[in-house]
């Protein structure tokens, strides 16, 4: 008797578990559509070493080699992933657009990713876009993100899905008033 | 210029532009000494030359003026300062030589290429370099109380692995990986007890060096967990990072009465295969395999030595296809030759294993199914073993339910794990998660045994990160 309620128990609870997962849920990390323009936002640039090879990625591209599923560029080199601390707006972009995770998501799947050892170095966690300009500029492997106003010559600037900041179906924006 | 020097002095800016200021103050009271002493030492035949050198070091003292004034501005408006050009982070490297009376330098095509990371000129070496050659910790432990009807049971509190996880990155291409675990309890190898109640032992889980030569190939030795399946490579040794309070009955590890031969001793090699949207990945492994020769209460990993020449083979391929992200699918074969001292002959371990997972940060649904296939040598007789598991949750805020049923049948007659027999029931909880690195579970099972009353447990456990 026991375990006949036992059983039912358990299919009862999967039963609502099943019925309360919606097919938004489920397909969730999937492609998400640009985040419409809005007086203020900025375009986010992806910027890598001047000696990268790399001209163009896809946004699943991108999304790859920021998750750390990728280890190595073309050219050999490997990848360092440079991001900005918590808080700032830039980081906020990325978490968002091409991570499709919050704050918590994203430590728990480098942590992860460490602890299985898919992912081989942990991104490295900057200040300042000055600061990650000049890291990027230094380290030939790196690629972070600045906003397209705090680009300059050091760096290189890469498309995504063919397009550069300013474009106008460019996909990486901060948003100037985040909807909550 | 004294005006401009003494203002410097009074500035109450950062340290590294008080150090740029100090240098440049050397090198302007240097200049202020030397400038008369080459005016003194200059001769009549030469005054054009000493025209020449006196021009030459104002315009320097200009430069520097110029850039002292830039220095002062710095650090008020340092995050929207306007980035440097090439140009001037050349003359930054260059500032250095020059308070140290070296030839002035001449910024060119050299000073602009890209540099090192232990550049003198960066300006956060320390966080540059946090990754080279620094060993790193990182700890996982969980506490539980649990009571069942099992007769003989008792309920109570229980330590959980402590596991302090360990990397270092030694350079560009290698790493190395381990898992260090405390962990207390008595073993329980095919269903032999070994060790002593309530005894804390440390066990070496993972010992890994990793070389990473591109994403195709990358090679580890040591002591790893063998790709069988999904559940085993993804969790390892910490309940934090899974849902449920526990592992699948399946991937129970060898000393806890686990069927697998979760760990192995010898190589993997892994990487990516080319195939675009599917996403293919390889794991190929070879090792000592998984002890079967009585007596059962010695370490069932291989460390040192293998009981017999052949060589545990495993391979794994699996895809993650674009098209949906978090979803893997993906299939391991895997084989070695058992020498049981109690068996006549040895026998043939083969384990086929496939999965299905689905996984986002909000969702997921794990299926596994294998089956393990003994094969006595110079016998027809085979023991197959199916074995799978369903697992499912969906995380709603901190929440997140679960549900898992899970199933092994075994024969009486198996020759290596008589003691399995069948084990089948559901598992329904709930993780409430503290924070980011606390979890809070709680967990109902049921396991039908058969010819023996099914048995009903409950688990509460705190699993957290440190």
């Amino acid at each position: 008797m026991k375990r006949v309620a036992g059983v039912w128990m358990s299919v009862a609870a999967a039963a609502v578990l099943l019925l309360a997962v919606s097919p938004r849920a489920i397909l969730g990390a999937g492609g998400r559509a640009p985040q419409a323009e809005t007086p203020g936002d900025q375009d986010l640039a992806i910027i890598v070493n001047q000696s990268n090879p790399v001209e163009n990625l896809s946004m699943q591209e991108l999304r790859t080699v920021f998750l750390g599923e990728r280890s190595h560029w073309p050219n050999g080199r490997r990848i360092t992933l440079v991001m900005m601390e918590p808080g700032f707006a830039e980081r906020k972009a990325v978490l968002r657009d091409i991570y499709h995770m919050n704050e918590s998501d994203f430590s728990r799947h480098f942590l992860q990713g460490l602890f299985t050892g898919e992912v081989f170095v942990s991104p490295k966690t900057l200040a300042t876009p000055v600061g990650v300009r000049k890291f990027v500029f230094n380290v030939p492997g790196a690629i972070g993100y600045v906003r397209a106003s705090d680009v300059d010559d050091t760096v290189k600037v890469i498309r995504i899905e063919g397009h550069l900041p300013d474009d106008k179906n460019y996909g990486l924006r901060i948003q100037a008033h985040p909807a909550k | 210029m004294w005006f401009r020097t003494s203002t410097i002095l009074r500035s109450p800016n950062g340290f590294a532009a008080r150090a740029a200021r100090g240098r440049a103050l050397v090198v302007l009271l240097g200049l202020a000494f030397v400038v008369p002493m080459l005016r003194a030492q200059q001769a009549p035949s030469g005054a054009d030359e000493d025209k020449r050198t006196i021009q030459i070091l104002l315009d320097r003292i200009d430069r520097l003026e110029a850039r002292v004034a830039k220095l002062e501005a710095a650090p008020a408006s340092q995050a929207a300062a306007p980035p440097p050009s090439k140009l001037e982070a050349a003359n930054t490297v260059s500032v250095q030589p020059l308070s140290q009376a070296a030839p002035p330098p001449t910024p060119g095509p050299a000073e602009a290429e890209p540099q090192t990371e232990t550049s003198v000129d960066h300006p956060e070496p320390e966080r540059m370099d946090m990754s080279k050659t620094l060993l790193r910790i990182r700890g996982f432990g969980d506490v539980s109380f649990h009571g069942d009807n099992v007769h003989g049971d008792t309920s109570s509190f229980s330590l959980g692995q402590l596991n302090l996880f360990v990397t270092s990155d030694i350079s560009e291409k290698f790493k190395f990986l381990g898992e260090i675990v405390f962990e207390s309890g008595p073993d329980n190898f095919y269903g032999v007890p070994g060790g002593h109640r309530n005894e804390v032992g440390v066990d070496v889980e993972r010992y890994l060096l990793q070389y990473s030569y591109n994403d195709y190939f990358n090679l580890a030795v040591g002591r790893y967990h063998t790709a069988i399946g999904y559940y085993n490579t993804a969790y390892h040794h910490s309940t934090w990072f899974q849902t449920t309070t526990g592992r699948p009955l399946l991937f129970q590890f060898e000393d806890s009465g686990g069927i697998l031969p979760v760990h192995n001793v010898g190589a993997s090699a892994s990487g990516r295969i080319p195939s675009g949207p599917l996403g293919l990945h390889y794991v190929a492994e070879v090792g000592n395999g998984r002890a079967s020769r009585a007596p059962l209460d010695d370490e069932p990993v291989q460390n040192e030595v293998d009981e017999n020449n052949h060589k545990a083979f495993n391979l794994a391929v699996f895809s993650r296809p674009t098209a949906l992200q978090g979803l893997q699918l993906g299939f391991s074969a895997y084989r070695d030759l058992l020498t049981p001292a109690n068996e006549p002959t040895a026998i043939g371990e083969t384990i086929l294993a496939a999965h299905a997972i689905y996984m986002v940060p909000t969702f997921e649904w794990l299926n596994e199914a294998l089956v393990i296939r003994h094969s006595p040598q110079g016998s027809s007789r085979v023991f197959q073993t199916p074995g799978f598991y369903t697992q499912i949750s969906k995380r709603w805020g901190s929440y997140r339910p679960y549900f898992r049923y899970q199933y092994i049948n075994a024969s009486s007659s198996e020759p290596i794990f008589p003691d399995i027999k069948l084990r089948a029931g559901p598992s329904v909880g709930l993780r409430y998660d503290a924070s980011e690195s606390v979890a809070l579970k709680l967990q109902y099972d049921y396991t039908a045994l058969r010819q023996q009353p099914g048995s009903n447990g409950l688990t509460l456990q705190l699993g957290f990160t440190f």
